[in-house]
C-alpha cells in the first residue's frame, strides 16, 4: 500500500517542481496533392501526445517545444515529418499512401502496425460493430486465426473458455490474460459492453506478451474502451435492440412413456433369465410382477401394465414432457445503449451506458446488466496529459444448474427422468393432489407414505420444475474500477506515465432453496448466501524514450509494475425459513458461517527496446522480472524475456518493380515467459485446513502433500511469419507458424490412492503446442454502389508431451506418455455386441505367462479385463477457424461470421448414460436403443438390456464420436438511411438491421451442443442459444 | 535545467518502490495453519486429531461412498436381513459391485488410506514434537495407533478372504509413515501382524478420559482389539478385551426405541456425531436409508424370516406395516423404526452389547458354556422381559449366539456379513427378497472382498494388472 501513498503523492506535487518550458506556436495549412485542404488531419508534436487535428479549411495550430519533430497524419496518405520552427506557417502537401497505416494497442503502449515483430491479432471497432453481440467474446471467435472460444452451456452471462494457440497448461490456468485499458482485468468479461469497446488486440507468439512475462504464457487480449475525438461537436448514439432465442441445436431425443415401460421389462425379465439363470417363462412372469414396484409408480393404474409377453396392456394415463415442462420456448433478450462522446481542442470524453436482459433455455434463467462507462482524458498543459476511465457494471443472474451431476441440474433431469414419472402428485390410484386451495402439488418423489406413486427410484426429493421455480440461484456482481494515468513529457525524447487501476468486484451468490419441498424440506428451507470482495490494485510507472538519428530509430521502455489481488470472502448459510421467507434473519437454525482473505502479489520490473532502421528492419528485445507470492522465497523470482525483429522487404529497391506487391513481411520472435496462475495461493505450503471441527472441538486436517520446491512453470514460444499486401490493398493475408513449448508444467501428478494422497501438484514435464496460422482477407469488388469483402482465417493446432518426470501416468481417459497428445483418448476399446448373448465386447492384448505382449489381441466381456489404447482420436480439433464477409450495396449492409471447428472427437457421456438399457430404473432412455439385441443371432451394436450392474455403457470407444461443426454465428443485414432524409429530423445517422446469433449450425453428433469441454467429455449441458433479433443504432 | 530534477525524482521514485522489501513476504496464508503450530501443543494435537475423526464422517464421494458409515451399511445390505428397496446401495445389495473400476471398489480403498495418511502424519508429527509431554503424546498416539488398526482392519477385511483362509495371500500395503511413493501388497498374515501390534501399543498408552464419545479411549481401543481377536479366533484375548471395553456402557433396553441417534445413549462406546451445521445431510447412514417415514431416502424393509425371530415383548422388535399389506410377502411389508433419520442423527460405530456378544461367543468357543448361556441370558433379559433360558449347548448355543448378534446388531455394522465372513459361511437369500439367489453369497466366496481398484494400478508402481487375475 505504501508504495501506491508513495507514488500517488508524487503526482500531486509533481506539477510543482516542473517549470514552463519554452514554447513555440506553430501554425498552417495541411492539403493533399492536389492541394485540396484536407480537414481533420492530425499534427503530433513526436514523443509526446501533443496533438491538433485541422479545421474545414485544413487550417492547424499548436504550440510545442522549440526543437520538436512535427508529425503530419491523414488517414490513407503518407506521414510526413518536419522540425518544428518559428518560421510559421509550416504549410504541407501529404500524398496518398496505399498501405493504410494502422495503429495497434499492444503491451503497455501502441505501436503502428508495421513494426510490430510479432503476433498480435486485431478485431477493429468495425468488426465490432458489424456484428452486435451481447459479448465481446463472441466478437472475438472465428474473428482472428489460432483462438479457440468454448462457450460451455446455454446460461447467458457465464464466461466461455478461451484458449490462444492451444493448450499451454493443465493445471495452472491456460486462460489468456485480460487487459482492459492497460490494467490487469479479473472480472468476468461479459461485463463489458460490446458497443463501448473501440477495439480488441489479440497478442500470441512472445514477443508480444514478453512484457507480461509471468502471466502471458498463455497469451492476452487487450480490450481498449472507447474515448472521445478532439475538437469535435458532442455527439449522442442510441441503440435498441430486440432478439428471441431458442436452442440452437436440438438435445438428444428420447424415448416415451410405452416404450420405457417394455423396454424395462424386458431389461428385468432379461436380468432373470440370463444373470440369474431362471426359465424365460418364470423371469418374464417375474418381470410383469416386479415392473411396478421397481419403478414405483404406476400410470397405467393396472396392477401388471405389460403382460408375460411383453405387451402393453393398458394405456398411461400420463406422460410427462420434461423438454417442455423446464425448457423455455421463447428466451427474449433486449439491449438499450446511450453514448455521448466528443472533444474539445485539449479534452475528449466519452460516456456510454447500456441495459441488456437476456433469458437462458431453462426456464426462469436470466442475465441483467447495467454498465456505464466514462473515460475522460484531457492535456492538462503542453507537457503534461492526464486520463481517468470509470467503470460501474452491476448485473443479476438467475442460472438454476445446468451442468454437472446435482439432482437440480435441469438439463440431467430430462436426460434422467422418463415421462414414467408425473409433474404432479398423485395418490395411489393416479389421481392428482391438490394442495388446500385446489391446485396441483409438484411431485417430488418423496412421498413415503405410499407405496405406489410414492418415492422415485432416482433424482428422489426433487423435481425437475420445482427445483428452478421453487429455489433461486441468484448471483449478483458489481464491478466498480478506476484507471487513471498521468503522463509527463520531460524531454522531447523521453516521457513518464504513471497508471494506477483500482477495481472491486462484490459478488453475491444467494441461494434458497424452498421451505416445504426438496432437499431442505425437511429443516424448512435453506439460505445460503455467499458475499465476497475482489479488490485489484495496479501500479504502472513507465519511462519511455524514443529517438529517431537518420534512419536510425530507437525505443526503450522502462517499467516498474506492482499488482495486489485481494479476495475478501464471508459465507453465511441457515435453515429453518417461514413460506415466502429468504432472507438469513429469518433463519432458525444457523448452519454455518465462513469467510478468508487471501492476498496475492506480483512485483515486476520490465524494459523493452526497439530498434528500426528505414523503417524496414525492426529488432525489440524485452525483459521482465517477476516476484510471485505464489511462490516460496527461494522459487519466486523468475526471468522472462524475448527477442524479435522483422524485415518489411517490400521497403526494398529490388522490389520496387513489382506493382501487384505492395508490402511484405518477414518475422521472427523467440521468449521464455510464465505462468502462475490457478495453482491457489500458497501451493508451496505444507498446511492444515481449517474447518474439520468435531461438535464444539476445533479440528483440522492436514491438506494434500506439496511439493515446497514447486516454481514457475515456463513457456518457450517460437514465432515465424509473413504478412503480404497485394494488388493495390486488394488483398491481404498472413502465414504464421508458432511453437510454444511449456517446461516445468505444473500439474496434480497422480499418486498411488494407498499413500491416502490422490495427487500432487508439482513440475511434473513438459509439454508442446505448434501450428500454423492463416489468414486472408480481400476486397473482392469495389464499385461506387457495391462492395464485397471477404476473409478467412484457420489454424491447425497440434498438442504433444515432450518430457515426464517418469515414463508415462494414466489420469482418467487420457495416458501421459512423451510424443502423445495430452488430448489423445486412452479408452477401452468396443468390439460390438456379441451376437450369441448379446453381450458388450471390448478388446484385450493376449499375453503370455511372463506378462510380455503377444501382439495379437483378442474380445472380452469383463470390462475390467479388457486393454485401454490409444485409440488415435484425440478431443482437440485439427482445425478451427472462420470465415466473414461483408457486402454493401447502395444503403445495405450484409456481413456474417461463421464458424468451424474440425477433426475433435467427443465422448458424449450423457449419450452413453442414455444408452445403459435399464440397468438400474427409473432412467430414460435414447431412441436407438429399439436396435438392442434381442435374440441369438442378432447382429447389432446395441446390447441387449440388462437390469442389474453392467458395464455395457462404461467409458469405451462405443461413444466416442466425431464433433466437427460449421456454425453461422452472427448473420447481420443493416439498412443505414440517406442523410437527407433524416436530417430534418435533426438526426445524423440512422441505421436499422435484423440480426441472427447461431442461426444455423452443422454438426457431425447430434444431441449435443458441439462446443464442449477441451477435455472432450460432456456434462449435460444446455445448450447454445439461436437468437433473431432487430435492431436501431441511431446517432444525433 | 529544472528537468533534470524530474528525472531524478522519477528515477529516485521508482528505486523508491523498488526497495519495498517485504512487500513479497506480507501475503499469508489465512485459511490454514503450519505444522508447527499443530504439533508443539496439546490444543493444536488435539485440533489435528478431531479434525481426522471429523474426516472419517466426511462426504467421501457421494450418498452412498461417504465416510465409515457407508462402509458399514455397504456390509448390511449384503446379508439377508434387509431388504433394499430400488435407492442408493443398489449394488451392494444385488452383490455385484466389485469391479476394478467401480465407485464401491475405489472407495472402499481411498478412504481408509487416507484416512491412514492423516493419522500417519500425526503419529510422526507428535512423535517427533520436542514440546509435547510424554503424557500427551502417549495420550496422542494411542488415539492414533487405535484409529490406524482400525482402518487397516477395514481394508483387511475388504479386500482379502478372512484371516483363517491363508494368511500368506496379498493383503493391501502398510505404510508405517507418511508417504509419497506406493508400497508393494503385504500378505495377510503382515497386515495382521501389523495391526495386532499397533492395538496393543495403544491400549497400554491410550487414556481413559476422552473430550467425547466420538474420540478414541481405551474403551473403544479395547473394543477395535476384540473385533480383530474374534475375526483371527483368538477367544481367550478376544474375551478379555471385549470385558474391558464395555466397562462402564450398561445395558439400557428404553435407549433401543429412542432412534439410534443420540451418541450420549449409555451403550454407544463410539460412535460418530451429527450436529445442524456439521450434517453430512441424505449421507447418513444407515438413518436416511432406513428411515422410511422421515424425508431420507428410505425404502429399506426386513425380511420376514427375520422379523418372525422376535417375540412381540422384545424391544428391538420395531417392526412395522407401514403400506398395510398385513403379513404379506411384498418385500415392502416390513419396515422398520430402529433408526430415525434427521441432519442431526448421530451414527453408532461400536455398542457394548456387541463387546458382551464378543465375550459371550468366545466364552462359548472356549468351553465355558455356563459362563456363555447366562451373560446371554442377562442381555436377552434385558431386550425381553419375557426371555427364558434356551438351555442350548454345543453347536445350537453357537448358532444361538449368532442369531442373537443379528438381532442385536441389525442395520448397524453388516453383523451378517461380518459373521459370514470370519466364519467362512456363505449367505442364503430367502423369505421375500426382492433379489433372491443371484445374490447369495458362498461360503469363501470371492463376492466377499473387492477387487484392487484400477487406480491403484494405474498409479503404483509395485501393483500391476496381475494383482486381479483370478481375484
Amino acid at each position: 500500500m505504501k508504495y501506491i501513498i508513495q507514488s500517488f503523492l508524487f503526482f500531486l506535487f509533481f506539477p510543482l517542481v516542473i517549470l514552463a518550458q519554452q514554447n513555440i506556436n506553430v501554425t498552417g495549412v495541411i492539403s493533399d496533392e492536389m492541394g485540396m485542404p484536407l480537414p481533420g488531419a492530425t499534427v503530433i508534436e513526436v514523443g509526446t501526445v501533443n496533438g491538433v487535428s485541422t479545421d474545414f479549411d485544413g487550417n492547424y495550430s499548436i504550440e510545442v517545444l522549440e526543437g520538436a519533430t512535427l508529425e503530419f497524419s491523414y488517414v490513407g496518405y503518407q506521414t510526413q515529418s518536419v522540425l518544428a520552427s518559428t518560421k510559421s506557417p509550416i504549410n504541407i502537401a501529404l500524398t496518398p499512401d496505399n498501405e493504410l497505416e494502422e495503429v495497434v494497442v499492444v503491451a503497455y503502449g501502441v505501436q503502428s502496425k508495421q513494426s510490430i515483430v510479432g503476433s498480435v491479432a486485431v478485431i477493429s471497432e468495425s468488426e465490432i460493430q458489424s456484428q452486435p453481440a451481447t459479448t465481446i467474446t463472441q466478437a472475438i471467435q472465428g474473428s482472428v486465426p489460432g483462438i479457440n472460444v468454448i462457450n460451455t452451456g446455454g446460461i447467458p452471462g457465464t464466461n466461455p473458455t478461451i484458449r490462444i494457440r492451444g493448450i499451454g497448461s493443465i493445471n495452472a490456468s491456460a486462460s489468456p490474460l485480460i487487459i482492459v485499458d492497460g490494467a490487469p482485468f479479473n472480472g468476468n468479461l461479459n461485463s463489458i459492453a460490446q458497443e463501448q469497446v473501440t477495439s480488441i488486440s489479440v497478442l500470441k507468439d512472445a514477443s508480444s506478451t514478453a512484457l507480461y512475462g509471468s502471466r502471458g504464457a498463455n497469451g492476452v487480449i487487450i480490450v481498449t474502451t472507447k474515448s472521445g475525438t478532439r475538437s469535435t461537436p458532442t455527439k449522442i448514439s442510441l441503440s435498441t435492440v430486440y432478439g428471441n432465442s431458442t436452442m440452437a441445436t436440438p438435445m438428444h431425443d428420447l424415448i416415451g412413456i410405452d416404450d420405457y415401460t417394455q423396454f424395462f421389462w424386458e431389461a428385468y425379465r432379461n436380468n432373470e433369465m440370463y444373470e440369474n439363470n431362471l426359465s424365460p417363462e418364470v423371469a418374464a412372469a417375474a418381470a410383469s410382477s416386479n415392473l411396478v414396484s421397481a419403478m414405483g409408480y404406476n400410470p397405467y393404474g393396472i396392477p401388471e401394465p405389460v403382460d408375460n409377453q411383453g405387451n402393453l396392456t393398458g394405456d398411461a394415463s400420463w406422460d410427462t414432457d420434461w423438454k417442455k415442462t423446464i425448457l423455455n420456448p421463447n428466451a427474449y433478450k433486449k439491449q438499450h445503449g446511450l453514448s455521448v462522446y466528443g472533444g474539445s481542442e485539449k479534452t475528449t470524453f466519452y460516456f456510454g451506458s447500456n441495459y441488456l436482459k437476456e433469458e437462458g433455455q431453462v426456464k426462469t434463467t436470466y442475465f441483467e446488466r447495467f454498465a456505464t462507462r466514462l473515460n475522460v482524458d484531457s492535456q492538462v498543459n503542453d507537457y503534461i496529459r492526464s486520463g481517468l476511465n470509470l467503470s460501474y457494471t452491476t448485473s443479476k443472474q438467475n442460472s438454476p444448474n445446468q451442468s454437472g451431476s446435482s439432482f437440480s441440474n435441469s438439463i440431467q433431469w430430462i436426460y434422467t427422468v422418463p415421462g414414467y414419472y408425473p409433474l404432479y402428485k398423485r395418490n395411489s390410484d393416479g389421481i392428482i393432489i391438490n394442495d388446500s386451495s385446489g391446485t396441483p402439488v409438484l411431485d417430488y418423489g418423496n412421498n413415503s407414505s405410499q407405496i405406489v406413486n410414492g418415492v422415485r427410484p432416482a433424482l428422489s426429493n426433487e423435481n425437475g420444475l420445482g427445483a428452478i421455480t421453487n429455489n433461486e440461484v441468484l448471483k449478483s456482481r458489481t464491478y466498480v474500477s478506476m484507471n487513471g494515468y498521468v503522463k509527463i513529457d520531460l524531454l522531447p525524447e523521453l516521457n513518464f506515465k504513471s497508471n494506477i487501476f483500482y477495481e472491486r468486484a462484490t459478488i453475491d451468490d444467494f441461494r434458497y432453496t424452498h421451505n416445504k419441498f426438496g432437499a431442505a424440506s425437511t429443516v424448512q428451507g435453506r439460505v445460503s448466501q455467499d458475499r465476497d470482495f475482489f479488490t485489484t490494485l495496479n501500479a504502472i510507472q513507465t519511462l519511455n524514450y524514443s529517438k529517431s538519428l537518420g534512419l536510425h530509430q530507437i525505443t526503450a521502455d522502462a517499467i516498474f509494475e506492482s499488482y495486489q489481488f485481494e479476495e475478501n470472502l464471508l459465507q453465511a448459510q441457515g435453515t429453518g425459513y417461514l413460506p415466502g421467507v429468504k432472507v438469513l434473519n429469518g433463519s432458525t437454525v444457523p448452519e454455518g458461517v465462513g469467510g478468508a482473505i487471501n492476498q496475492e502479489r506480483i512485483l515486476s520490473a520490465i524494459s523493452r527496446f526497439s530498434y528500426n532502421y528505414n523503417n524496414t528492419y525492426f529488432a525489440e528485445v524485452s525483459f521482465r522480472r517477476d516476484g510471485s507470492t505464489r511462490f516460496s522465497k527461494d522459487t519466486r523470482w523468475g526471468n522472462f524475456y524475448s527477442l524479435g525483429g522483422s524485415w518489411i522487404a517490400s521497403n526494398e529497391s529490388f522490389f520496387e518493380n513489382i506493382d501487384w506487391l505492395n508490402n511484405l513481411k518477414f518475422k521472427f520472435s523467440y521468449g521464455e515467459l510464465g505462468n502462475n496462475r490457478g495453482i491457489g495461493y500458497f501451493p508451496y505450503l505444507q498446511v492444515f485446513d481449517s474447518g474439520f471441527n468435531q461438535l464444539d472441538n476445533t479440528g483440522v486436517i492436514s491438506s494434500a502433500f506439496v511439493d515446497p520446491n514447486l516454481s514457475w512453470e515456463k513457456t518457450a514460444l517460437y514465432n515465424l511469419g509473413s504478412e503480404f499486401t497485394l494488388f493495390d490493398g486488394k488483398v491481404n493475408g498472413l502465414i504464421e507458424y508458432y511453437s510454444k513449448e511449456s517446461i516445468d508444467l505444473i500439474y496434480d501428478k497422480p499418486l498411488a490412492l494407498s499413500t491416502g494422497n490422490e495427487s500432487i501438484k508439482t513440475n511434473v514435464g513438459a509439454i508442446k503446442n505448434y501450428g500454423l496460422e492463416f489468414s486472408l482477407n480481400s476486397m473482392v469488388l469495389k464499385q461506387e454502389d457495391l462492395s464485397i469483402n471477404l476473409g478467412v482465417n484457420f489454424s491447425f493446432d497440434k498438442n504433444k508431451i515432450t518430457d515426464l518426470t517418469q515414463d508415462e501416468f494414466i489420469n482418467g481417459s487420457k495416458k501421459w506418455q512423451v510424443g502423445k497428445s495430452l488430448y489423445e483418448f486412452f479408452i477401452r476399446e468396443s468390439a460390438g455386441v456379441d451376437p450369441d448373448d448379446g453381450y458388450q465386447m471390448w478388446y484385450k492384448d493376449v499375453e503370455t505367462d511372463d506378462g510380455e505382449k503377444t501382439g495379437e489381441r483378442i474380445t472380452t466381456k469383463e470390462y475390467g479385463d479388457a486393454t485401454r489404447y490409444f485409440i488415435d482420436k484425440s478431443s482437440l480439433p485439427e482445425v478451427i477457424g472462420g470465415f466473414n464477409t461483408n457486402v454493401s450495396y447502395k444503403n445495405f449492409e450484409l456481413s456474417a461470421l461463421i464458424n468451424f471447428s474440425f477433426g475433435s472427437y467427443v465422448y458424449d457421456s450423457v449419450y452413453a448414460s442414455l444408452m445403459s438399457g435399464f440397468e438400474s430404473p427409473g432412467r430414460t432412455g435414447h431412441p436407438d436403443l429399439a436396435k438392442r439385441w434381442q435374440a441369438p443371432g442378432d447382429l447389432t451394436d446395441v446390447p441387449l438390456f440388462l437390469n442389474g450392474q453392467n458395464d455395457f455403457n462404461s467409458r469405451s470407444s462405443r461413444f466416442l464420436f466425431k464433433n466437427d461443426y460449421v456454425r453461422l454465428r452472427g448473420l447481420n443485414l443493416g439498412y443505414t438511411f440517406e442523410e437527407n432524409w433524416i436530417e430534418k429530423y435533426q438526426i445524423q445517422s440512422l441505421r436499422v438491421y435484423l440480426q441472427g446469433d447461431n442461426i444455423f449450425t452443422y454438426q457431425s453428433h447430434k444431441g449435443i451442443d458441439p462446443e464442449q469441454a477441451l477435455s472432450g467429455l460432456t456434462n449435460s449441458r444446455s445448450h447454445q442459444m439461436k437468437t433473431f433479433s432487430i435492431g436501431v443504432n441511431l446517432q444525433l | 535545467m529544472k528537468k533534470q530534477y524530474c528525472i531524478l525524482l522519477v528515477l529516485g521514485n521508482l528505486l523508491l518502490l523498488g526497495c519495498e522489501k517485504d512487500y513479497l513476504d506480507q501475503p499469508k496464508p489465512t485459511e490454514s495453519v503450519n505444522s508447527s503450530v499443530i504439533f508443539e501443543s496439546a490444543d493444536g494435537a488435539e485440533a489435528f486429531m478431531s479434525g481426522i475423526l471429523r474426516l472419517s464422517r466426511d462426504q467421501f464421494e457421494r450418498d452412498d461412498s461417504g465416510g465409515l458409515y457407508s462402509m458399514y451399511f455397504a456390509r448390511v445390505v449384503k446379508g439377508n436381513d434387509l431388504i433394499l428397496g430400488f435407492q442408493w446401495y443398489l449394488y451392494d445389495y444385488e452383490n455385484d459391485n466389485r469391479e476394478s473400476t467401480y465407485v464401491r471398489t475405489t472407495f472402499s480403498w481411498e478412504f481408509p488410506y487416507s484416512m491412514i495418511n492423516q493419522l500417519n502424519l500425526l503419529i510422526d508429527g507428535v512423535k517427533n514434537s520436542s514440546n509435547l509431554s510424554e503424557t500427551d503424546k502417549d495420550a496422542f498416539l494411542g488415539q492414533g495407533y487405535a484409529l490406524r488398526a482400525f482402518y487397516y482392519f477395514q481394508l483387511a477385511m475388504e479386500f482379502q478372504h478372512t484371516y483363517s483362509y491363508d494368511t500368506s495371500l496379498p493383503a493391501p500395503p502398510i505404510y508405517m509413515e507418511p508417504a509419497l511413493e506406493g508400497k508393494a501388497m503385504s500378505t495377510l498374515g503382515e497386515l495382521y501382524d501389523f495391526i495386532l501390534s499397533d492395538l496393543k501399543t495403544a491400549v497400554e498408552i491410550v487414556p481413559e478420559n476422552r473430550v467425547n464419545k466420538s474420540y478414541i479411549n481405551r474403551n473403544v481401543a479395547y473394543a477395535i482389539l476384540a473385533r480383530v481377536h474374534q475375526v483371527m479366533g483368538n477367544w481367550q484375548e478376544a474375551a478379555n478385551a471385549a470385558a474391558i471395553a464395555k466397562e462402564g456402557f450398561r445395558l439400557n433396553s428404553s435407549e433401543y426405541s429412542l432412534g439410534f441417534d443420540d451418541i450420549n445413549a449409555s451403550e454407544w462406546i463410539w460412535g460418530m456425531p451429527q450436529r445442524s451445521d456439521q450434517s453430512n445431510y441424505f449421507y447418513i447412514a444407515p438413518h436416511a436409508f432406513t428411515d422410511n417415514v422421515n424425508d431420507g431416502y428410505g425404502l429399506a424393509f426386513w425380511n420376514k424370516e427375520f422379523v418372525s425371530l422376535f417375540s412381540p415383548t422384545d424391544v428391538r422388535n420395531t417392526f412395522v406395516d407401514l403400506y398395510k399389506v398385513g403379513n404379506g410377502n411384498q418385500y415392502y411389508a416390513r419396515a422398520s423404526s430402529k433408526f430415525t433419520f434427521d441432519f442431526s442423527s448421530d451414527i453408532p460405530i461400536i455398542r457394548s452389547p456387541e463387546m458382551l456378544l464378543i465375550e459371550i461367543e468366545a466364552n462359548a468357543r472356549l468351553g465355558n458354556e455356563n459362563e456363555a448361556s447366562s451373560l446371554l441370558l442377562t442381555l436377552q433379559k434385558n431386550r425381553d422381559p419375557n426371555a427364558r433360558a434356551s438351555g442350548n449347548t454345543g453347536n445350537a448355543l453357537i448358532e444361538e449366539i449368532l442369531v442373537e448378534r443379528r438381532k442385536e446388531l441389525y442395520g448397524e455394522m453388516g453383523v451378517e456379513w461380518f459373521d459370514a465372513k470370519r466364519l467362512r459361511r456363505g449367505i442364503t437369500r430367502t423369505g421375500n427378497h426382492r433379489v433372491g439367489s443371484s445374490a447369495n453369497l458362498l461360503p469363501d466366496d470371492k463376492k466377499f472382498f473387492l477387487k484392487i481398484p484400477q487406480k491403484e494400478i494405474d498409479t503404483n508402481t509395485y501393483i500391476d494388472e496381475s494383482i486381479n487375475s483370478n481375484r
